[in-house]
């Protein structure tokens, strides 16, 4: 039983749906409709571009093709966690892209090999979709709980200096700013972990289900790749934060303003 | 500028000035532009400032305290491994309290709920307690009445060892020092 393939000109008709939201826009006035509709020619083009990509990558299925794919991934995941966090890019490139890589590769590995046991660790029909899914995820529990962290100290400055100057050493100044970002940072997954199933068919398991394979197995992916993701989000939400600290505090343990975007 | 160890001293000068600046560059908080800071001899480094601290005890003109049990508060500062060995000192507190004309039953509220006068005395109280010699005071008196003004000043002024470096226009922080500095 294989998946029933799209044609082109079917898809191309299925647009005539984003007539409801944007007449809905329209009507109302919604001051997104330009918005959307950039967001929707991006995600096409974005989307065809990675589809005939994907397509030479799941051919050639070259070990070193796929690392790089996945390379490149983090790479964009990287740049897009210190924009969203408003770390200048030049001091934080390094620690987050070794933070996100740590994150990725650690589930990855395990559900490729001692979960899955592929001869071929790096086989394209898994490595990429699954890191895929592991390292979005990285990528916004990273974005929550740097930001929650450098927020909370920032706001709370008067107390945090108040501390280092009760003799407190930066890491033990720090704890309960990081103890409430890893919390916030790791919160929806456990969130989605505690009603998945009953709340909504989540994508992994849809996937599966429409490539043909049985609802058990389905079922036994999306638990592995649950368990992968949340893994995944710990180890990379720490790694960040923890890896952050050196560039974004001064050696006198306040915090850098020349470490953030939009500080001189 | 030097200040010798027990001097009570007190910086006067126009609003803008850098007085509040002085204090926060002694604690590592600012570095200064030009110039060195030395603390019991020992030079303001990024890696002596860590000891240096627990030398000193800093109190802004508007202290902040965070959230939670003022009881939990005051014995936070004990978790920190600098800090151990003056653990035995919180059996001073109800002592304290009482000379700073505070009730032990605050210890039980939130701090955030705490008026101004009673962060400031309760600030210095935990200085006292983590045996701190150094006290950098700014505007310490600004939210006390006068008598617990006269309570806490009266106390700094009894501790011979200690040395003050304040920031007050209070004629009762004037009063207790032995020199003032105009900037």
């Amino acid at each position: 039983m294989g998946i029933v393939d799209i044609g082109i000109k079917t898809l191309a008709a299925y647009y005539l749906l984003l007539i409801f939201p944007l007449a809905i826009m329209l009507w109302f006035k919604v001051p997104i409709i330009g918005r959307t509709l950039i967001a929707v020619v991006r995600m096409t083009l974005q989307l065809l571009f990675v589809g005939f990509y994907l397509q030479v990558v799941f051919q050639l299925n070259n070990p070193w093709l796929n690392i790089l794919w996945l390379v490149v991934m983090v790479t964009v995941a990287d740049f897009s966690i210190a924009r969203g966090c408003d770390l200048k890019p030049g001091k934080f490139v390094f620690p987050l892209f070794a933070a996100l890589a740590a994150g990725t590769a650690i589930p990855l590995l395990a559900f490729m090999g001692p979960l899955l046991h592929r001869p071929n660790l790096m086989d394209a029909q898994y490595v990429i979709p699954i890191g895929g899914m592991i390292l979005g995820n990285c990528l916004r529990a990273d974005i929550i709980g740097i930001k929650n962290f450098y927020d909370a100290i920032e706001k709370n400055e008067k107390v945090f200096l108040h501390t280092l100057s009760q003799g407190a050493r930066l890491h033990e100044a720090i704890r309960p700013y990081l103890r409430d970002a890893y919390h916030s940072a790791l919160l929806p997954t456990v969130a989605t972990m505690g009603t998945i199933g009953l709340v909504a068919l989540p994508g992994m398991m849809t996937g599966v289900i429409l490539g043909g394979a049985e609802p058990m197995t389905a079922i036994k992916y999306q638990i592995a790749i649950m368990i992968a993701i949340f893994s995944g989000t710990a180890i990379t939400v720490m790694l960040a934060v923890l890896m952050t600290i050196k560039s974004s505090f001064t050696p006198f343990g306040t915090l850098n303003p020349h470490a953030f975007r939009g500080h001189s | 500028m030097q200040v010798t160890p027990g001097e009570k001293v007190v910086l006067d000068g126009r609003s803008g000035i850098g007085k509040s600046t002085i204090l926060r560059c002694l604690m590592g908080f600012v570095a200064p532009e030009s110039g060195s800071i030395r603390i019991n001899g020992q030079t303001l480094t990024p890696h002596s400032i860590w000891t240096l601290r627990t030398l000193m005890a800093y109190v802004p003109q508007e202290v902040d305290l965070g959230s939670g049990p003022l009881r939990q508060w005051i014995k936070a500062p004990f978790a920190f491994k600098i800090n151990s060995n003056n653990r035995k000192n919180l059996n001073r507190l109800p002592e304290l309290f009482d000379r700073f004309l505070l009730s032990t039953t605050l210890l039980d509220s939130d701090v955030n709920k705490l008026s101004g006068g009673e962060k400031q005395r309760v600030a210095i109280i935990s200085a006292i307690l983590l045996n701190r010699k150094i006290f950098l005071l700014d505007e310490p008196t600004s939210a006390m009445d006068r008598f617990a003004a006269k309570a806490v000043l009266g106390f700094l002024r009894s501790l011979p060892d200690s040395t003050i470096l304040a920031i007050s226009h209070d004629r009762a922080v004037l009063d207790i020092a032995d020199r003032i500095v105009n900037l």
